[in-house]
């Protein structure tokens, strides 16, 4: 009974995957006769305006409460209950090397899924979820010294600039992987 | 029939295993005793139900016993073997009536041999230990783990639905109460009546979900101790099986899969690893041969050790065999260390007819020892001496595991600690603490423990007033011979809790071996015990000169002052200062709210004439919040009227002092009282 409710639901969601597809390619496609555009959520961190595709991100919550884990560095804030799985909160302006200012109410935590884990990127504000315009796209200016790493480039938007982070690589990278015993 | 059935079931058990243990002590005359109680019991329920055949049975076994009893016959191994088939046959039995199958025992044969005849080997058919569990009382159903999973969470989650829902109950309470609404406080009270039933379902509920997904060891080993006589006796050796640690509980899918990793090891002992009697005694050791499993909680996980004293791998061969099955190459071979050519044997292509284990004549290697192992994220290690003895030592994770644990207060964050690592907790004064080279230590129960501070162990910012009550708390753990005494802020009481990995990003983390979620849903860390002693140097924390200097200035305690007027406000922080509190000032009922968010105070003073939240309603509030529940609040008003103080004592303060009549002394006189 359970199980029949599950995958009819299962179903629908697979359907409204289909058709949220077929949505973004016909946006795609139409931005396609303007220019291509990457469908990113933007937020703030260091006080500037930051990016990276939305597939990877899974949900973004509020701040819950942080337990913190004894002797680790400070790019991992803590511990946290994301239904009932317990989840590590990246800090990743220290990863990035930007100062990390006190978190307001307005600070959010964007769950990522890694290749073998679930993580929480700590942000100061979420600012939503956007296509950015390829044509705005250039690599990243040799100025940013030791965050460059981690940045595949730069949007120069009306609005301002906003760097496009790989995510990708700061989940691999290993300075957020805490493993004490070797 | 039901009932003989289960009574049944419960003296074959008994017979099972006291038979075993005759062969081991065969003067025990009460076990010889307690087994004919059992046989007689039997042949009575048996022959009152008319079930003839069982009764034949149990009044052979019974004559059998009352004769070694009486001493005229030799309790040895050809009598026990006799009294174990007749065991299985009745167990036979008794699962044909459940099934309403055929038993398949030849009676007249069995009957012949209890009468002191050769028994036929082919007569009684091979036993098949635990057939009536598994086949017989169908009342157990197969569960996905995931959807028990999810069960436990959603238990979680139902939890701190069940706190907001009596918050809100006691919020309606003051709400009916200021309403001065008999109706509502009628409802009120029905309302609570319910909330209270449902706490008490919720809590049963939560213990019968975490109670489904946990199985105990002895599920899967309560058989081995016949499996392993068995097979032993079916190849001329003599071997006996210790189990040790098998109340240790451990998730379903870890028992599912540990059961096959048992049966191959242990059948690949006795097969390949256990000498003969012969031999055994041709090298100098015990006829007996000793397989040991023993299981206990370590560190992060569950470990479980296998050991005979048989004899051993000899990693050469294993080389040799690897080579000729093309598993390594000779070059290979060449460069592998002997400890580390050993694990070769776990290797798929590795299984050869020696290391083959046929289990109900399938050909199994024993590679499916490593890969259960490994599916459950385990780990697995071999050792082994050649002449001497081989040793397997599996690593499991505890991430689904269940443990009764200390919870406590340190640093103000909320620890558990495994139960079987704490001795006690104990309160500590000045005249404790002793230096020992220059380290401070307690005596306790006659040994000298160091002290050390587990908030500063652990690089958390230690608790300001740990002195307020003269003592403090402090938790004595042990680690194999060694304690330690660790400073905390509170003992919180022990619970159980559900273990929970920290996942693949938090790998390793000193210090902590899992975490478990508390039931406001928040998550606590569970301490690595072990890595605690490794790690507790120096104890120089100095708590025994805090103590001491504590005698002469110590914060007594930290007060919160709202007053919107500043001349009473400033007036009353400078009493308390001078006489040794910590005072924070707020200006508004507002301002108070603000400040005693993530804030401890000991004491709370108010005025109630305020713009804004007056003194009841911040009162009410406060009560309202989990951390103020308990904290003392005294209302300083010039209101002077009965209804006034009434009306404070009923929103939750503990003292009303009238500032007409206001002095030094009533106010001092009033905090000491309530918070000394």
């Amino acid at each position: 009974m359970l199980n029949e409710q599950q995958s009819g639901s299962d179903e629908i969601t697979s359907i409204l995957r289909d058709m949220r597809e077929e949505y973004w390619r016909g946006v795609t496609e139409t931005e396609e006769s303007r220019g291509e555009a990457l469908e990113c959520v933007t937020f703030v961190i260091g006080g500037e305006s930051y990016a990276f595709e939305t597939a990877m991100a899974a949900e973004v919550i509020r701040i819950p409460k942080l337990v913190r884990l004894p002797k680790v560095p400070e790019v991992i804030r803590g511990v946290f209950n994301l239904r009932g799985d317990i989840t590590a909160a990246v800090d990743i302006r220290r990863l990035l090397g930007l100062s990390a200012s006190e978190l307001t109410p307005a600070a959010r935590i964007i769950v990522v899924k890694a290749k073998k884990f679930m993580t929480g990127l700590v942000v100061e504000g979420v600012k939503g979820v956007e296509p950015l315009p390829v044509d705005c796209f250039e690599p990243a200016p040799r100025s940013l010294g030791g965050q460059r790493e981690f940045i595949r480039g730069q949007f120069a938007l009306e609005s301002g600039m906003v760097m496009l982070l790989d995510i990708e690589k700061i989940l691999e990278s290993p300075e957020i992987i805490i493993n004490m015993a070797e | 029939m039901e009932i003989f059935v289960r009574e049944a079931d419960e003296h074959l058990t008994s017979l099972q295993g006291g038979l075993l243990a005759l062969e081991k002590e065969p003067d025990n005359k009460g076990l010889i005793h307690e087994l004919l109680r059992n046989a007689h019991t039997l042949k009575g329920a048996a022959r009152m139900l008319g079930f003839e055949e069982i009764s034949v049975i149990a009044h052979g076994m019974e004559d059998l016993l009352k004769a070694m009893e009486d001493g005229e016959r030799a309790v040895d191994a050809g009598a026990v073997d006799l009294l174990l088939k007749g065991t299985d046959a009745v167990t036979r039995m008794v699962t044909a009536l459940v099934n309403g199958s055929d038993a398949g025992v030849d009676l007249d044969q069995l009957l012949r041999a209890f009468a002191g005849e050769e028994l036929d080997e082919e007569s009684v058919a091979q036993p098949e230990p635990a057939l009536v569990r598994e086949d017989g009382l169908g009342d157990t159903v197969r569960v996905k783990v995931k959807t028990l999973d999810s069960l436990i969470n959603r238990m979680g989650e139902l939890i701190i639905s069940r706190k907001r829902f009596e918050e809100k109950s006691s919020q309606f309470k003051e709400l009916a109460r200021t309403a001065a609404s008999r109706e509502l406080q009628e409802f009120h009270r029905a309302l609570e009546e319910d909330v209270l039933y449902l706490n008490y379902l919720v809590q049963e509920l939560y213990l019968d979900a975490m109670a489904l997904r946990m199985l105990p060891l002895r599920t899967i080993t309560e058989g081995f101790g016949r499996m392993v006589r068995d097979l032993a006796r079916e190849q001329g050796k003599n071997v006996d099986l210790k189990v040790a640690g098998d109340q240790i509980e451990l998730d379903r899918i870890l028992i599912e899969n540990l059961k096959p990793v048992f049966l191959h090891l242990l059948r690949n002992s006795v097969d390949h690893g256990i000498e003969t009697v012969d031999e055994r005694l041709v090298q100098g050791k015990l006829a007996r041969a000793t397989i040991s499993i023993s299981a206990r909680y370590e560190g992060s996980s569950v470990r479980i050790d296998v050991r005979d004293d048989g004899r051993g791998i000899d990693p050469h061969k294993v080389r040799q065999i690897a080579i000729a099955k093309g598993v390594i190459d000779k070059e290979q071979a060449e460069v592998m260390g002997d400890e580390e050519a050993l694990y070769l044997v776990f290797e798929p292509g590795f299984s050869t007819r020696e290391f083959i284990t046929d289990i109900s004549g399938r050909g199994v290697g024993m590679d499916v020892v490593k890969r259960n192992i490994e599916r459950v994220k385990g780990n697995l290690l071999l050792r082994s001496e050649v002449g001497s003895h081989t040793e397997i030592t599996m690593h499991l994770p505890l991430t689904l595991s269940v443990v009764e644990a200390l919870l406590l207060l340190s640093g103000s964050e909320q620890f558990a600690i495994p139960l079987n690592y704490v001795q006690e907790t104990v309160k500590l004064m000045r005249g404790d603490i002793v230096s020992v080279g220059g380290k401070e230590a307690i005596h306790i129960r006659g040994a000298t423990v160091p002290l050390v501070s587990l908030a500063e162990l652990l690089g958390l910012p230690e608790r300001k007033s740990l002195l307020e009550t003269g003592r403090i708390e402090a938790v004595i753990l042990k680690f194999r011979e060694q304690s330690l005494a660790c400073v905390i802020d509170k003992s919180l009481g022990s619970s159980e809790i559900v273990v929970k990995g920290l996942g693949e990003q938090l790998k390793s983390v000193r210090f902590v071996s899992g975490a478990t979620i508390l039931g406001d849903g928040s998550p606590a860390l569970i301490l690595n015990v072990p890595d605690l002693f490794v790690h507790a140097e120096g104890g120089e924390a100095a708590f025994g000169r805090m103590l001491e200097e504590g005698g002469v200035r110590k914060v007594k305690g930290r007060v919160l002052v709202v007053d919107d007027s500043i001349t009473t406000r400033t007036m009353e922080r400078s009493i308390l200062i001078t006489h040794g509190y910590d005072v924070e000032i707020a200006v508004s009922g507002e301002d108070a709210l603000t400040k005693v968010r993530g804030a401890q105070f000991d004491l709370v003073i108010s005025d109630i004439e305020m713009p804004g939240i007056n003194g009841f309603e911040l009162t009410s509030r406060l009560r309202g919040m989990d951390a103020f529940r308990e904290v003392p609040v005294i209302i300083v008003s010039s209101l002077s009227s009965d209804a006034d103080k009434r009306r404070a004592l009923e929103v939750g303060a503990q003292a009303y002092i009238v500032k007409g009549s206001f002095e030094q002394g009533t106010l001092l006189d009033t905090v000491e009282a309530l918070i000394g």
